[in-house]
């Protein structure tokens, strides 16, 4: 089975219209595709930054507050001056784009746009008709970037086709590590806050630590041959960033909260020389333990919710055993302490040295994410 | 228990109240006899009107009962319009031409009660709201046309070309982009977006600009302002701009509404800029503010109408505004503002479209917020008006065959008069692709002049269309739909809880979704499009208004003077802002200072470094 398309879809800047962005999103991974949401209001530069690391087909950009004949040209140039112009753009504004718009935009390098009254069928069709099929020879890349983003997918290809690479994937021409990364697993189970936490750390490290560059690799459940939404882009603002290369990747069907290509895929982002290279999983149960033993995460992180019922519940989660670091999060719900002082409990029986974090992510400047920054960067800050 | 659970329980428990006076009526001599003689009182005190051709009819029209029981059932469960629990209206004689000499009756005495519904709600994009005709004055032509393009002056001179014939000045202002979302006209990659699809305001000039020439503090004058995510800044300029013209005595005089409706933008529309729990703190700032110092303002327009155009279901729209709507009485009465001095500022703004649920879904939500506000909040009489701002769907006005929206717009300006709502705006022929050209727009407004002026379908009796079978079905099936929605809200913990979960959103877009694909499997028929298709797509001749780039280019240049001239007092007073912004308390009154010399991007920038930036749902 081929590897799923992967497109990017996008709301222009001050532009809140996402209505019929969210119905195609949902149209579209019905029919089996990949679709990387960015979100409402976007700026030209994150769309195109977003859609290169991803190393998606198309972007779809669904415009309704004007100016579209500008927008969508800036998008077509700024892929063309970064050297990727393979990839496509396509999209729609119901009635707002006229057909004499429509014209100027194909002129300037839009693909195609889909007017008012256009059916879900079609579009799905067209995506799976233009982009379905494998790419072409790709031109070389222009940048480290785009070559990155490039090893990824075929890494990701490779297993798609059902392969298991034999043996290690070679990394193509690896640069002389410059910078030694630190890589960190996120782990946890579904609704704890992950990807906030996560984009609350970037934010730190982006603030106070002025040259660094972090890679993400952020993952969204999905079942074999079928397609999946991946959001967290749309919501980790902090994240869109020059200095953050972010990937976003679906598990197509392996169970425990990676990919099956994301080992391969660390490995050769961990040689890229990012200061740090966080990896999220998927909300994962009890007996997951998603990171290898020994092997390239430096560091884990186990991130809870004070609500997963009774101390019962606590003895059955693996991860507490092999977490470096756990972390409470929304310790302002009213089960915080209770859930505090239980998981202590729970770690104290491992004798090992293991880190308790209570943090409230989504508060701005939470001193909790202040430690917890604190114990990631100690080895780091220069 | 969330107050909405509160809610719930005082709806079924007024219902269940309802039941006991009809069997007291039919069990109890004494009350039943009562019941009676009001009830033949009613009728009688109702002056008979004539229409053109002579037909004597009532000015009002109740049910053909004489049993005990059943009028209880009426008076109780339903009100009289203008009487508790308001099913029927939040006032009486709304739409009705004045009362001739020879037909005065006691009942309905000529109020101008009416005028508040005029004043309020910012039809969020709509263009043409007709006010419901006054009693004493010949009607007037439409006022309040929703304008907002380029820069401030070019909206003030349509402004005043709109009111040029006009005794009563009622403006309706739209915003661009950047600053609806908070952001200055210099900031990066927003340039194109200058004065598009509204006005671009900055700062305080402009904001003089904007209403230069009208009299702020006239009792003929209000402004309405549809934006909500920076809404306590650009109020803040609004009043910083009255009192450089008028002095502060102007302040308690001003007159107007804001939208200022967070949650509705974090569920549908989109424009939060700061954190939730944030933007409800300077929200309940401004509120607290404005409810003391400006009596006469709507801080708040809390409004179905994105929600409904996002793609919910009606049952949902009307769900989610009514308990976004007790959440805000909620926090206001949680900052101790007492719910009598809020309570009768909140105004609701709710769409209409063709479904069937719109034959009562507004009488059904202002019965609901009613007896919630009464039974759950404490609320007096003035506090239990659900005064409703409606305008038709912009989503049901398609591109195909688009002359057809014309008859769309008005089979839903017929659904919104039947729910008595107190305002409506309707929406051009030409919605699918433009803001409207005038020609839609006077014929959009012509809409509502043959409904209620040209026909006697809403002239002559109040009541005229209310309580059918029909009608009566819908109710009761809508509030079962809209009790359940909030008995799921409350499982989720209230409306914040369920917010934060992306509850309504997920629900909103499910049912976008579906919306979307029966239209293109054909089982919701659309005319032109799915149905009796011609083949060839009429697309209007339409005149796209941009913003030229020398004017866009204008407004970055002032900007730019703005701020080099106030470099050292913007400094001061944003430390000053942030300093109460950090020590918790009301921070309004900071703000007042921080927009006489800074900008609304300088002002949202340095608000975001203390209290962070929203973070979008996807
Ligand atoms: C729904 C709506 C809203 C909702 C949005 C809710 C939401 N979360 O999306 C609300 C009420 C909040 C809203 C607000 C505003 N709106 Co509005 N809105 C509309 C409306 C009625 C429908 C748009 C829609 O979603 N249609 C449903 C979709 C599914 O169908 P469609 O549009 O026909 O699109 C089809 C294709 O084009 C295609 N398609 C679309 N995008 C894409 C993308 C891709 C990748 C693909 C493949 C296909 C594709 O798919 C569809 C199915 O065939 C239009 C008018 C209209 N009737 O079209 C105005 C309209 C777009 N809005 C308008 C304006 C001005 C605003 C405001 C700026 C008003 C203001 N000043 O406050 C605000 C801004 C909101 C914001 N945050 O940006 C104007 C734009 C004018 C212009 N560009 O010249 C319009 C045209 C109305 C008008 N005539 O004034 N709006």
């Amino acid at each position: 089975m081929a590897a799923p398309i992967r497109i990017l879809t996008a709301v222009p800047i001050c532009d809140g219209h996402d209505s019929a962005i969210n119905t195609i999103n949902l149209e579209f991974i019905r029919h089996g595709i990949e679709v990387i949401y960015l979100g409402y209001h976007r700026s030209v530069g994150d769309i195109v930054r977003a859609a290169i690391q991803e190393d998606v087909r198309a972007i779809g950009i669904s415009s309704y507050n004007g100016g579209h004949i500008e927008f969508f040209a800036e998008v077509v140039d700024l892929l063309r001056k970064r050297g990727a112009s393979d990839i496509k753009v396509f999209g729609g504004g119901g009635g707002t784009i006229t057909h004499e718009d429509a014209i100027a935009m194909r002129r300037k390098g839009v693909e195609q746009i889909f007017f008012a009254g256009t059916s879900l069928t079609e579009m799905t069709d067209y995506v799976r008709d233009n982009y379905g099929k494998a790419r072409k020879k790709r031109s070389l890349s222009k940048s480290r970037e785009i070559e990155l983003a490039r090893e990824l997918t075929e890494i990701e290809g490779t297993y798609g086709k059902g392969k298991r690479p034999a043996r290690k994937r070679k990394i193509a021409n690896p640069q002389p590590p410059i910078r030694n990364s630190k890589v960190i697993g996120f782990t946890g189970p579904g609704g704890a806050g992950k990807t906030t936490l996560i984009d609350e750390l970037v934010l730190r490290i982006l603030l106070r630590q002025p040259t660094a560059r972090i890679a993400i690799l952020s993952h969204d459940p999905s079942v074999v041959g079928e397609g999946a939404l991946l959001g967290d882009r749309a919501t980790m603002i902090n994240s869109q960033n020059d200095r953050v290369f972010m990937r976003s990747m679906a598990t197509r069907g392996q169970a425990g909260g990676l990919s099956p290509a994301t080992h391969d895929c660390l490995a050769l982002l961990a040689q890229s020389n990012f200061d740090y290279v966080i990896i999220e999983t998927v909300g994962t149960g009890q007996e997951a333990m998603p990171f290898q033993k020994n092997g390239i995460v430096d560091l884990t992180v186990l991130v809870m919710n004070p609500d997963y019922g009774s101390q019962l519940q606590l003895q059955k989660i693996v991860m507490l055993d092999l977490a470096d670091v756990v972390v409470v999060n929304k310790s302002d719900l009213q089960r915080a302490r209770t859930a505090h002082s239980e998981i202590e409990q729970r770690l104290e029986q491992n004798r090992r040295a293991q880190r308790l974090i209570d943090t409230v992510a989504k508060r701005h400047r939470d001193p909790g994410v202040d430690r917890l920054f604190d114990l990631i960067s100690a080895d780091r800050t220069r | 228990m969330s107050k909405l659970g509160r809610v719930v329980e005082a709806v079924e428990k007024y219902n269940r109240f309802v039941l006991d006076q009809v069997k007291r009526a039919r069990t109890d001599e004494k009350f039943g006899r009562e019941l009676i003689t009001r009830w033949s009182e009613t009728k009688a005190k109702t002056p008979v009107t004539h229409t053109p051709t002579g037909l004597p009819l009532p000015r009002l029209a109740l049910p053909e009962i004489d049993e005990p029981g059943e009028i209880a059932r009426y008076l109780f469960g339903e009100g009289l319009p203008g009487e508790f629990p308001f099913l029927n209206g939040a006032y009486r004689e709304m739409y009705l031409e004045p009362v001739r000499e020879n037909e005065l009756g006691s009942y309905g005495r000529n109020g101008d009660k009416n005028e508040v519904a005029a004043e309020m709600s910012p039809a969020n994009r709509s263009k043409v709201p007709t006010r419901p005709p006054r009693q004493s004055r010949p009607p007037e032509e439409p006022t309040r046309l929703f304008s907002g393009l380029m820069l401030a002056e070019d909206t003030n001179e349509r402004f005043h070309y709109l009111t040029q014939h006009q005794r009563t000045h009622r403006l309706s202002t739209a915003f661009d982009g950047p600053t609806l979302y908070g952001i200055d006209s210099d900031a990066d990659g927003v340039f194109g977006k200058i004065g598009e699809g509204g006005v671009a305001i900055d700062t305080v000039e402009d904001m003089v600009r904007l209403y230069d020439g009208f009299d702020l503090g006239s009792p003929n004058f209000s402004a309405s302002m549809t934006i909500s995510g920076p809404a306590p800044i650009i109020m803040a300029m609004y009043i910083a701009a009255a009192k450089s013209r008028f002095g502060s005595k102007v302040v308690p005089k001003l007159r107007g509404t804001i939208q200022a409706d967070i949650f509705k933008e974090v569920q549908a529309q989109n424009e939060t800029i700061f954190p939730i729990e944030a933007s409800l703190r300077f929200l309940t700032d401004m509120v607290e503010f404005t409810t003391r110092k400006l009596p006469r303002w709507y801080p708040i327009s809390i409004s179905g109408y994105h929600i409904g155009e996002a793609g919910s279901t009606p049952v949902q729209q009307a769900a989610y505004t009514l308990s976004n709507g007790f959440a805000y009485a909620e926090m206001f009465a949680g900052r101790g503002i007492p719910v009598d001095q809020f309570g009768p500022r909140l105004s609701f703004f709710l769409d209409c479209g063709l479904d069937a649920e719109y034959i009562a879904l507004a009488r059904v939500s202002r019965r609901i917020w009613a007896i919630g506000m009464r039974d759950a909040y404490g609320a007096g009489p003035r506090g239990q008006l659900f005064k409703l701002h409606t305008q038709t769907s912009g989503r049901s006005l398609i591109a195909a065959e688009f002359k057809n929206n014309l008859t769309r717009t008005a089979a839903e300006l017929m659904l919104a008069y039947m729910n008595a709502t107190n305002s409506c705006h309707s929406n051009s022929a030409d919605e699918p692709f433009t803001t409207p050209s005038e020609e839609w727009i006077r014929l959009a407004a012509h809409g509502q002049a043959i409904l209620l002026e040209e026909s006697g379908i809403f002239k002559h009796t109040m009541n005229m269309l209310s309580g059918s079978p029909g009608m009566k079905a819908v109710e009761r099936a809508v509030e079962a739909g809209i009790l359940d929605e909030f008995r799921e809200i409350e499982r989720l913990g209230g409306v914040l809880a369920a917010v934060e979960d992306r509850f309504q959103r997920s629900q909103i877009q499910n049912a976008a979704h579906r919306y979307e694909q029966q239209i293109y499997d054909g089982t919701r028929p659309i005319i032109g499009l799915n149905r009796y298709r011609n083949g060839t797509d009429d697309i209007p001749e339409v005149k796209l208004a941009r913003t030229p780039r020398a004017k866009q280019q204008l407004q970055v240049d002032r900007l730019k003077k703005f701020k080099k001239k106030n470099v050292e007092k913007a400094k001061h007073a944003l430390d000053k802002l942030v300093d109460v912004v950090e020590r918790g308390e009301n921070c309004f009154p900071a703000l007042l200072d921080a927009v006489e010399v800074s900008s609304l991007g300088q002002i949202t920038g340095r608000l975001q470094e203390v209290v962070g930036r929203f973070r979008p749902m996807v």
